[in-house]
């Protein structure tokens, strides 16, 4: 055991990440790291990103059909023509997959789409929380008393089956109404509530594009904080003039509510 | 099209194109720079298959590639934001489940210079050993481990978000 008082250096922790040592060393590494939480957490992180370069290339390592004309020199000299004739392709694709009305789209999804809501989900929800928080006599164009009709009329505009109006009654917030608004060029929905001295707060489901989700983020601007996330189809942000403590925990109250 | 027989200096090349497509992308910052270094560095490979000492085909070619990479012939203007195009088009070995996070690594190896992400390249994607990468590109160790660190220290302060939690909901 003599050998854990040798120094670790920073190239060991590498090492070890890369598992580039030999057993021996990596039980001198592991027993150093179990004393040493610092450095335990670097190298988890450094093993962790290892993965996830690798998985975000792994997808290139694949053959084309182009890849003959490379090795024997018969490949088109620039790139211009070949970009051209890609893209006589997808016309032609396109043609045929909107003929037969199936492949053709499925074919061309992007996930830009969805990064695009992403990027304005926040800036649409701050915009919605200062166009309709102040408003005195007409914050929402459905009020509480009215909550079932509200969930049924916003859900069948988001095409959602089923959806919630999230209560929000045991972080003391009361359900003031809701509308209907644009979330990036189509039908979204708003939900606004109250506390008692009269603080609100604004809940905005989107429509997303993409089926992917994303992890849960804030974005702040002036007194106003939003926490936004991504859930399967639709995109949420919770908006208000509250702590940022009491927002992400309504926001995560929100994400219990409503279904996956 | 004729393929080239496997024992075939191009049938050896053209078997090892799939792997350095991947790493040809893996140092570019997108998919169109990707397939220009790889041609670029199958021409020259070609061109240079005299100086090849018959061992090691992988490894010769490798160099090449980020030599070229290094000199900065492909660092031309292209549009700073770029996708994973043709990865996505593919089966996926493992779908990230957050296209957010992706698209942030994605920035942070972009923002790390030519010899950083080259180093950093090899090692993760080649699987070099920290030996192997001094050979070939022919520095010393240290400068290997600094350039290792270096990138590892960018990415971690790039990918650092004050502003992401993970939640998931209880079951």
């Amino acid at each position: 055991m003599n050998e854990i008082n040798q120094t670790v250096t920073e190239a060991d922790l590498h090492a070890y990440a890369d598992g580039q040592l030999p057993d021996q060393a990596r039980a001198r590494i592991e027993a150093w790291l179990s004393d040493n939480p610092d450095d335990a957490a670097r190298v988890a992180e450094w093993t962790a990103r290892n993965a996830d370069i690798r998985s975000l290339f792994a997808a290139y390592e694949k053959s084309t059909d182009t890849d003959i004309g490379l090795v024997t020199g018969r490949r088109q000299p620039a790139n211009w023509p070949k970009r051209l004739a890609t893209m006589a392709a997808i016309i032609a694709i396109f043609g045929l997959g909107a003929l037969s009305g199936h492949y053709g789209p499925t074919l061309f999804e992007k996930p830009d789409l969805q990064l695009t809501e992403l990027e304005t989900l926040p800036n649409e929800a701050r915009n919605a929380f200062l166009v309709y928080a102040g408003e005195v006599r007409h914050p929402v164009e459905v009020f509480a008393n009215e909550e079932a009709h509200l969930a049924t009329w916003l859900g069948k505009r988001l095409a959602v089956q089923d959806l919630k109006v999230p209560n929000l009654q045991e972080l003391g917030f009361k359900l003031v109404g809701g509308r209907l608004l644009p979330v990036d060029g189509s039908p979204g929905a708003m939900f606004m509530y109250e506390d008692q001295a009269g603080e609100r707060l604004t809940v905005l489901v989107g429509r997303n594009a993409d089926n992917r989700s994303t992890s849960f983020r804030f974005a702040s601007s002036g007194n106003i904080e939003t926490f936004y996330w991504i859930d399967g189809e639709l995109g949420y942000a919770v908006t208000g003039e509250v702590s940022r403590d009491v927002l992400r925990k309504v926001a995560e109250e929100c994400y219990r509510q409503f279904p996956s | 099209m004729k393929t080239p027989g496997q024992d075939t200096f191009e049938g050896q090349i053209l078997a090892l194109l799939p792997s350095l497509r991947r790493y040809s992308r893996s140092l570019t910052r997108s998919d169109a720079d990707g397939e220009d270094l790889l041609q670029d560095c199958v021409e020259k490979v070609l061109a240079r298959r005299g100086q090849w000492r018959g061992l090691n085909l992988r490894g010769w070619v490798l160099t090449i590639m980020t030599n070229l990479y290094r000199n900065g012939r492909r660092q031309t203007d292209r549009a700073p934001f770029v996708e994973l195009n043709d990865a996505e088009d593919t089966v996926s070995v493992d779908p990230a489940p957050d296209p957010l996070e992706r698209s942030r690594l994605e920035d942070a190896l972009n923002s790390l210079s030519e010899e950083n992400r080259s180093v950093l390249m090899l090692v993760v994607i080649e699987g070099y050993t920290y030996q192997e990468v001094a050979t070939a590109l022919d520095i010393p160790i240290g400068t290997v481990m600094s350039r290792l660190s270096r990138a590892r220290q960018r990415i971690g302060e790039r990918m650092k978000a004050d502003n992401v939690i993970t939640l998931r909901r209880p079951k």
